[in-house]
């Protein structure tokens, strides 16, 4: 479903040319969840970057179902991102000025599910995540598990084939982090949803079907 | 805030100055009008034709006999054109006789005569002194006594013509005209074209073509006003342009997370001009609204300008303006600001668009 083929990213910064990802080549079938491991700086997140399309990797390829995602131009890759892809980031998820269901609902809105069932998938969302009742809530009357949840579930909401995380436990306590993230897999095995989460925290490793060791922006 | 402050506090100024602009303008012509010319001035028309030219809008008709005459004292020999007026109607329509300086203004049926300043001093004589009427061939036509002398600092009136009653004309030649005075914002140009319609022989003029150098100075007066507008919101747009990029700053990883849920372009460029939208067209109608209750005020006691405008012949009445909204005035300002603000969103737009998502996340 997912293929890289020698995927690299340089970054210029004032101190120079810093490879943030080299020759990185694998692939991850539908419905399988990975983890890229590794410390800070190893270059998980641009890998997510790249394959969400937020990014271009300057060499190689990512394919998807067989299409070159990385020779798409701007707006296709805009439509891939809204209709195949789902994201989750470290912190700060929701738009502050819309409530919890609102929240979801644009990710909806922007796969064009309306009416009844927005409503039931918002609905349902919010009773698989514990947060019912929580509807007309503003992200800043929740805590950070809760808002994590919220993320997760948006990043779900028009079941896309992929799901991209990037250390979403990284503001949560480690029972907190670890439960969402059983959720997170088995929710994503069930809707057949391809599940990437970038991580450096050593107990979630288990829970994947494949992990991904990143060093320097190499796979060890 | 900042944003909704700036939009405000301009329109609402500009508004007043636009009013005021048409006031200015609107005291220029009444004080000019209604001094003595009226807005239309017709001539070579009879007595029997100026109960023609009292159609709507018209709110009085002066008619005026002309008589071209020598005006002789013991000292000197001065020509002039005496015009023959109804006093009483003069009064009521005029405001000529509050430039007596000496004096009073001819009465009904009296044997007298209004001189100007100048004339007065050319000839030599003052209030109670006689002059002697002699037709342009030298003959003598009558006597009458100076009832008061005047000054309005204004040529055309003081020099080279005269005022008494009409019935204190002397015989001989004479022509005639009327003075139109026409009610507010009555249509100039239809009434003066409905007359030449009606007395096709008859020469009228309005005060647009009789007193171009005022109507050039009221085009020069909007065209200023324009100018001004423009200006103050080429001005604002570069503050609102800079406050609404700081304030698109602000939310910029929130920009990310919705070009990362899959927002195209358009939608980004659209969700930001209708905030930057809403945000002048709701500051614009407050600004609007504060614009005209300030003018609303002042319209009611007026701005006396009087210690600036005693020597200028477009106030020769009175320095009193009163601010006057018109559709132009109302509502140029509030559009100006919509379009100068929807053009200072380009920049904040295209600093998002341009933005690869990716940047923006890792940057905030």
């Amino acid at each position: 479903m997912i293929e890289l083929q020698a995927v690299s990213k340089q970054f210029v910064s004032g101190r120079g040319h810093i490879s943030a990802l080299s020759g990185i080549s694998f692939s991850v079938g539908k419905g399988q969840g990975v983890i890229l491991a590794g410390r800070s700086g190893s270059g998980k997140t641009t890998l997510l970057n790249c394959i969400g399309t937020l990014d271009t990797p300057d060499s190689g390829f990512i394919l998807y179902n067989g299409i070159n995602i990385c020779a798409l131009n701007s707006q296709k890759r805009e439509l891939f991102r809204r209709h195949e892809v789902g994201f989750v980031f470290q912190a700060s998820n929701l738009l502050p000025w819309l409530t919890v269901a609102e929240n979801l609902q644009l990710s909806l809105e922007l796969n064009n599910i309306r009416g009844n069932e927005q409503r039931r998938r918002i609905g349902a969302l919010l009773d698989i995540f514990g947060l019912s009742g929580y509807e007309k809530a503003m992200p800043v009357e929740l805590s950070a598990g809760e808002s994590q949840r919220i993320a997760f579930a948006r990043g779900i909401a028009h079941e896309p084939a992929i799901l991209l995380a990037d250390e979403p436990t990284a503001s949560l306590d480690s029972s907190n982090g670890k439960q969402l993230i059983e959720l997170m897999f088995s929710l994503c095995r069930n809707n057949g949803t391809t599940l990437i989460i970038a991580t450096h925290d050593q107990d979630l490793m288990a829970m994947a079907d494949t992990v991904i060791a990143l060093k320097d922006g190499k796979m060890s | 805030m900042i944003l909704s402050f700036m939009i405000i506090s301009s329109v609402g100024a500009l508004i007043f100055l636009s009013a005021l602009a048409v006031g200015t303008n609107d005291a220029m012509i009444r004080n000019s009008t209604g001094l003595y010319s009226g807005h239309i001035v017709g001539s070579g028309i009879t007595e029997k034709e100026v109960p023609l030219l009292q159609v709507p809008g018209v709110k009085q008709v002066l008619f005026r006999q002309h008589q071209p005459v020598l005006l002789g004292s013991s000292d000197s020999l001065e020509p002039i054109v005496l015009t023959g007026v109804d006093p009483a109607r003069e009064k009521e329509a005029t405001a000529f006789w509050k430039k007596t300086v000496k004096g009073s203004y001819p009465a009904q049926g009296e044997e007298t005569i209004f001189l100007s300043q100048e004339t007065a001093k050319r000839l030599n004589v003052d209030v109670g002194k006689t002059v002697n009427l002699i037709s342009r061939q030298g003959q003598p036509l009558k006597t009458l006594t100076v009832s008061g002398i005047y000054k309005t600092g204004i040529t055309y009136l003081d020099q080279g013509v005269a005022f008494c009653s009409a019935q204190a004309m002397p015989a001989g030649e004479k022509s005639f005209s009327a003075a139109v005075f026409l009610q507010a914002d009555a249509p100039l140009e239809d009434i003066a074209a409905q007359y030449r319609t009606l007395m096709p022989a008859t020469a009228f003029s309005t005060w647009t073509e009789f007193m171009p150098d005022l109507k050039q100075l009221i085009d020069l007066d909007y065209f200023c006003m324009a100018i001004v507008v423009l200006l103050v919101f080429a001005i604002v747009s570069v503050g609102i342009s800079c406050t609404f990029l700081i304030f698109t700053l602000k939310s910029l990883r929130e920009h990310g997370i919705m070009k990362a849920m899959g927002f195209m372009s358009g939608d980004t460029a659209l969700l930001l001009l209708t905030q930057i939208g809403l945000l002048t067209i709701s500051a614009a109608a407050i600004g609007t609204l504060a614009g005209a209750l300030i003018v609303g005020v002042f319209s009611n006691v007026g701005i006396d300008i009087g210690a600036y405008t005693s020597h200028n012949q477009y106030f020769a009445v009175s320095g009193i303006l009163y601010p006057r909204l018109t559709g132009l005035a109302l509502f140029a300002s509030p559009f100006v600001a919509v379009i100068f603000s929807l053009m200072a969103a380009v920049w904040p737009i295209a600093y998002i668009l341009r933005k690869n998502p990716a940047d923006i996340l890792r940057s905030v």
